[in-house]
């Protein structure tokens, strides 16, 4: 892969469609761009076919904006409403059988690093918490035992919404939803807890709703599972068709979770990712003064 | 088209809120040399986030 890939070959200019034009032209490849930078450059989704104020197709914006090396990225998807954005993603993806992506991952990380040995290859894990909590655990925890450099990304909407509102590990407690009437029994996995104990080397908790955070949180996570380790990044982005709420009133309720201690932003690194993200922000500041 | 979006270009200070709190791309831009947000209604979904996040209520979202 590389930025040429996206290129247009001569004699079809006229031929492709305006959006390819544009996203040639103006897209983000090659070019140093993040979540602060949107509004200016096309992006790399078109639309998105998920509900009117989906938190989630939001989460997944600014996720693409973020992304340190979108040319040289892959994305793992799963099973579950994030899955239907990816046909309109502008990034190389795989959409893998509900729970595997971890282990899809693994495998594609290992042949791009024997395949690219001199190239940077980012593989991304995003899937929802069905795919990642519930049934796909097993795979999720043991491709953090193995320490695989990849990054896995949790959009954490609290229910499995697009099969209609069944509780999932990650529905708070007494979730009342469409097909669990009777409310949630037990409280939310702290899967962040977990990871960092199965050797994740950074762990992060965010939402939409600090979007320049969340943008810091992704790169960051990306960076440290380039050299380092496994990274997990969980965003909270509730699923306001089957809670029921405004869809105008997502980030708001977000914020009023976040108030009331259910949401907490949380980071941590590993000394050693520490350490390699300050030598980062060393290289960089230098580069800015040459 | 179902949803009108109406930007009150005088009011907007170009913070581009709206644009971050958009979830659907290419609804919203920012015209860096007017130092204010545009919006593209064809692709709108209506959901209204942009107008409640606007710290200067520039923004207004009607229709369904």
């Amino acid at each position: 892969m590389s930025k040429g890939l996206f290129k247009i070959s001569p004699g079809f200019e006229d031929v492709m469609p305006a959006e390819y034009k544009e996203l040639v032209n103006n897209g983000p490849y090659g070019k140093d761009l993040g979540v602060s930078d949107l509004g200016t450059f096309k992006e790399l989704i078109e639309e998105h076919p998920l509900c009117a104020g989906c938190a989630e197709a939001l989460a997944l914006r600014l996720i693409l904006a973020s992304l340190p090396n979108s040319e040289d990225t892959v994305i793992v998807g799963s099973t579950g409403c994030s899955s239907l954005l990816f046909p309109q993603v502008a990034v190389q993806n795989i959409h893998s059988l509900f729970g595997n992506q971890n282990a899809v991952a693994t495998g594609l990380k290992r042949a791009l690093r024997l395949r690219f040995p001199d190239k940077v290859k980012d593989v991304l894990v995003i899937a929802g918490d069905g795919a990642t909590v519930d049934i796909g655990l097993d795979m999720v925890m043991q491709s953090w035992f193995r320490r695989e450099l990849i990054t896995t990304i949790m959009l954490d909407n609290e229910v499995y919404a697009n099969t209609g509102g069944q509780e999932s590990g990650m529905s708070p407690q007494g979730a009342v939803l469409h097909m669990a009437p009777l409310g949630k029994k037990f409280p939310k996995v702290n899967l962040p807890e977990i990871a960092r104990e199965a050797g994740c080397a950074y762990v992060a908790t965010i939402s939409p709703a600090l979007p320049r955070r969340l943008g810091k949180v992704v790169r960051r996570a990306i960076l440290v599972a380039r050299e380092i380790g496994p990274s997990y990044v969980q965003i909270f982005c509730p699923c306001p068709t089957n809670f029921k709420w405004p869809s105008a009133q997502v980030l708001q309720k977000i914020r009023d979770r976040q108030k009331e201690g259910i949401f907490k932003v949380r980071e941590y690194v590993s000394p050693e990712a520490e350490a390699y993200l300050a030598g980062l922000e060393v290289v960089k500041q230098h580069d800015e003064e040459q | 088209m179902y949803v009108t979006v109406k930007v009150e270009v005088e009011k907007c200070n170009g913070c581009k809120l709206c644009v971050l709190s958009c979830p659907d791309p290419n609804v919203l831009a920012y015209k860096q040399e007017e130092k204010h947000v545009v919006v593209n209604e064809h692709r709108c979904k209506g959901c209204g986030l942009c107008a409640t996040v606007c710290p200067e209520e520039a923004l207004t979202v009607s229709g369904n």
